[in-house]
């Protein structure tokens, strides 16, 4: 399950209504209006801010989809 | 009495640096037909095809490259052993390891070999030194093996995909034939879960894959190699010496000619994988029809370009991504300084991937401002503005591949000189008229290039609803329409080189 608040902080980066928008577990970044490989950057470090935690390069470039990432989230602030 | 010399038969399919198998050579198709008849024939046991296309690879590639077929399966064993032992490591340490070793075996290998007298030359021209260049013959198709390798590797490291545990099935994902000399350079995460399916072609397959190869050759032959030898070559040999509209069109002509060479190759290539049962992956879309440059990259040489994405551009952005634009911009000024280096070791190729580095940064710069600038005047809707975000990125697409074809920086000034200093724009007429073949085939090269990509899929269509007498006779017609127009011997492929 993706999280309100992790839905949120992504479609705030990108300028999206979060209720317009369906975002799953296995939702992958190219399905997201606008969520390119450039501007990816700016999401990942928008959830560190938003989180207060900080991931490792590698950690993230394993996510393959939200899923993925919604676990990295939860695992780093189980903590 | 035929006056065919027996003797001379068996040389023909031995080593022969000058003559490798060309996907367009009747010795070719002859071979690749006795090939899809084995292939047939063998086709219940998964083992015995398999093993038939391993070795007419093997054999594909020692005809074009001799002995240098043992450094291709000496890529595949120890690529295949350290995947294995990657995918078994547990501590972050051992996984690092066998990553470590696999980057130093296979890029020391690509650099030793494409790099080194490169560097020589810089050193002594820093140095003022007189090292000797080392005597080093290219393997061919190196460039294309070890990132095919590579991916593999690096996937696994990602946790994209798990090792495969047949050696045979990772041995026909590194030499196999189609795409070993110059792509697509195909994921082992695509490539590999097709080895042991069940070899079954619907008549759409094998519609799409003749119609794949009769474009292939077409681009290749009576575009590409005809427009070249017939003008654009002759332009870039001496610049000075022709009109501004000239080199102007030759700059244009030989974006269209590096794009028929290159994604005819790739149209043959995936036309005879699709043949024999395997889907490689797409190399190009329409790349003329992008209207930026960041959309240019996704259609041209998309095996290439993806491959740098995953593996070099996103590792560099996450490691610099608290610079923000600052980082995104030196990740992608390194992202394209490689992809030119990746093409040859030569100054001209390294400006070419910095120019596009730096179109990709202004690109991004103006994102922003160029936003709100559109929706204020509700620009982005009209065909109009469209188009010329078309003519736009076009004519920046291909005065950067003046750098790529111009024997040297000096030859590459001489063609913007004389388009800015010397373009007599009533000569246009004239060339229309004494180069008309080659004036026609540009048009139609273009005209093609922009009909919508919908017509393609009709075709097939059309063409699998034929019986197979009128499709033997459609490609039967086709080739013989290439040979007409063939000007010389084949030209070998422009991508042959990298």
């Amino acid at each position: 399950m993706i999280s309100d608040r992790l839905k949120n902080i992504i479609c705030k980066e990108l300028n999206l209504d979060p209720a317009s928008i369906e975002i799953t577990d296995e939702t992958q970044a190219p399905e997201v209006p606008g969520w390119d490989s450039l501007n990816h950057a700016n999401i990942i470090v928008a959830i560190e801010k938003d989180y207060g935690v900080r991931f490792k390069g590698l950690e993230v470039l394993k996510c393959n989809n939200v899923g993925a990432l919604q676990r990295l989230v939860d695992s780093k602030t189980a903590k | 009495m035929l006056g065919i010399d027996f003797n001379a038969i068996p040389k023909l399919f031995l080593f022969d640096s000058s003559d490798p198998l060309l996907f367009g050579s009747s010795l070719f198709f002859f071979l690749f037909l006795g090939l899809l008849i084995l292939n047939r024939i063998v086709a219940k046991s998964t083992n015995a095809r398999i093993s038939l296309l391993i070795l007419f690879s093997f054999y594909f590639y020692y005809k074009a490259s001799g002995l240098f077929l043992l450094l291709l399966i000496l890529n595949a064993v120890i690529n295949f052993y350290l995947g294995k032992y990657l995918g078994k490591a547990e501590s972050e340490g051992k996984q690092k390891l066998y990553l470590y070793l696999s980057l130093l075996f296979n890029l020391g290998i690509l650099i030793y070999f494409k790099y080194t007298n490169f560097f020589i030359e810089v050193i002594n021209d820093f140095t003022a030194g007189n090292i000797q260049p080392l005597d080093i013959i290219l393997p061919l198709g190196i460039s294309f093996y070890t990132f095919k390798s590579l991916s593999y590797i690096l996937d696994i490291y990602l946790e994209m995909m798990e090792p495969t545990n047949s050696f045979r099935d990772y041995l026909l994902f590194v030499t196999f034939f189609p795409n070993i000399l110059s792509g697509p350079i195909d994921r082992a995460s695509q490539f590999l879960p097709q080895v042991n399916k069940k070899y079954f072609l619907t008549r759409k397959q094998v519609a799409m894959g003749i119609m794949l190869i009769m474009l292939g050759l077409i681009k290749k032959i009576m575009i590409a190699d005809y427009i070249s030898l017939n003008f654009i070559d002759r332009v870039f040999d001496a610049p000075e010496r022709f009109t501004g509209v000239e080199n102007l069109l030759a700059v244009y002509g030989y974006a269209l000619q590096l794009y028929c060479d290159f994604s005819g190759y790739s149209d043959i290539a995936i036309g005879l994988g699709l043949l024999l049962g395997f889907r490689l992956m797409e190399n190009f879309n329409y790349p003329f029809k992008a209207k930026s440059i960041s959309e240019f990259w996704r259609r041209w040489h998309i095996s290439l370009s993806s491959w740098l994405l995953d593996y070099v551009f996103r590792p560099l952005q996450m490691g610099l991504r608290n610079w923000r634009k600052a980082g995104n911009i030196i990740a992608l000024i390194i992202t394209f300084v490689l992809v030119g280096f990746w093409h040859g070791a030569s100054w001209a190729f390294l400006f070419w991937g910095l120019l596009h580095g730096i179109y990709m940064a202004v690109g991004l710069l103006l994102q922003g401002p160029k936003r709100k600038l559109y929706s204020k005047f509700n620009f982005t809707k009209t065909k109009i503005f469209g188009g010329m975000q078309i003519f736009v990125t076009f004519n920046l697409v291909a005065f950067s591949f003046v750098f790529f074809r111009a024997s040297d920086f000096s030859s590459a000034i001489d063609v913007f000189y004389q388009i800015i200093y010397f373009f007599k724009p009533s000569v246009f007429i004239q060339f229309a008229e004494s180069f008309t073949p080659t004036f026609v085939l540009i048009s139609l090269g273009f005209l093609f290039h922009f009909l919508p990509s919908k017509l393609n899929e009709k075709t097939v269509n059309w063409l699998a609803n034929r019986n197979v007498i009128l499709q033997a006779v459609i490609f039967a017609l086709v080739i013989w329409i290439v040979a007409q127009v063939q000007s010389a011997d084949l030209q070998p492929f422009i991508y042959f080189q990298f």
